[in-house]
């Protein structure tokens, strides 16, 4: 094997220094394949070579003789060819299948907002006791997205506000100096639990009490999610304020949510599909907030 | 303060153990929860007795594959990696 490699480096001397500096500088993506084999200036490519060979890329030119005839040229562009087909199949592969695990068309309903809703949605958090109609508005059985009805749950809200509070706890451990790294995703894998908890707690109990209902279990990770809200309130006064403070707006905030909550669900659930006659009455929540 | 998705994943893992491990015979019918006794009407108000039946029952037919399987890899874990 080695006689071979010498004498196939010796038929092709001069290509061997490019093909040297070549090897490090691989870049797959790159739309034309034979822009990387062409190089420009001959004398600062050697000089790259000599730097980078050595450079402990894994790729020094002594012993690279075999792996020269290698990655020859058609070899290696039918190997980028191939690989770049491959990934294009990939993509369409995932973008094909995406929906069946994650609903992405139903996920863009819940980012559909802008400034003007977010915004009455935090003062909707922070006071809902003047609120009056809760009703979500539909469009032909569908929801309106929540650009145009506040009452409407959306997902932009409780993700921001869940980053946000993982960094502000952060912050808060930071004055107390027990602030380290890893404690920003234990905080975020903590919340993120409780938050599993309660979706599955709200579940099994809506399951238990056979409520006929729409609420999607997204709706109900994103109602759940807006009491992240809250804690940020309630964390950033505890910084300012100390103890009273903290305990003050953490008391405002549940207070705020429960009234938030307790209007909004029935709310939703009383746009339910009628149920029908013939089987016996299932329990339903009617909008006055009573099981019946 | 610890709570992980972790050990949120090995708390579920526990609970749905323990529901699996209910006998019908022995023991649900001993205490008048067994899955053939006081269901009267067709859907006249389940009630919460006999959702919560429903509930063990599915559970214990439809998780106990999957249970010996991730009990299995859970086994294995836990001698490898403590």
């Amino acid at each position: 094997m080695h006689p071979a490699g010498l004498a196939a480096a010796a038929a092709a001397g001069t290509p061997r220094l490019p093909s040297k500096r070549r090897i490090p500088v691989s870049q797959p993506g790159m739309a034309d394949p034979h822009q990387l084999f062409d190089d420009t200036s001959s004398t600062q490519s050697r000089g790259y070579g000599a730097q980078r060979a050595p450079g402990g890329l894994g790729y020094p030119a002594a012993s690279a003789t075999p792996q020269a005839a290698f990655l020859a040229d058609p070899v290696s562009n039918m190997a980028m060819a191939y690989g770049s087909s491959l990934a294009a199949q990939g993509k369409e592969l995932v973008d094909k299948n995406i929906d069946r695990f994650i609903p992405v068309t139903k996920l863009k309903y819940y980012f559909a907002v802008d400034t003007m809703y977010v915004g009455r949605k935090l003062g909707l958090l922070f006071f809902p006791y003047l609120h009056q109609d809760w009703e979500v508005q539909y469009q032909q059985d569908t929801p309106v997205a929540p650009r145009f009805d506040v009452n409407a749950p959306d997902l932009y809200i409780p993700a921001m506000a869940f980053i946000t509070y993982v960094l502000v706890a952060g912050l808060a451990l930071g004055t107390q100096d027990r602030f380290s790294p890893d404690l920003l995703g234990l905080q975020a894998s903590s919340a993120l639990a409780w938050l599993t908890l309660e979706v599955v707690a709200i579940l099994l109990s809506l399951y238990l009490v056979t409520v006929n209902t729409d609420l999607t279990t997204i709706d109900l990770v994103a109602f759940l999610g807006y009491k992240y809200v809250g804690m940020i309130g309630g964390v950033l006064m505890g910084l300012l304020f100390g103890k009273i403070g903290y305990y003050l707006v953490l008391g405002w905030c549940c207070v705020a949510i429960f009234v938030f909550m307790f209007p909004l669900l029935p709310g939703t659930v009383a746009h339910a599909r009628n149920p029908s006659t013939l089987g016996g009455r299932s329990r339903r929540i009617t909008r006055s907030g009573r099981c019946g | 303060m610890a709570f992980t998705l972790y050990s949120l994943l090995q708390a579920a893992l526990l609970c749905v153990n323990a529901i699996a491990v209910l006998h019908e015979e022995r023991f649900l019918k001993n205490i008048g929860w067994g899955t053939d006794q006081g269901v009267d009407g067709f859907g006249e108000e389940p009630g919460i007795k006999s959702q919560l039946r429903n509930l063990i029952r599915s559970v214990r037919t439809v998780m106990r594959v999957p249970l010996i399987i991730v009990n299995s890899i859970a086994i294995v874990l836990l001698l490898l990696f403590g």
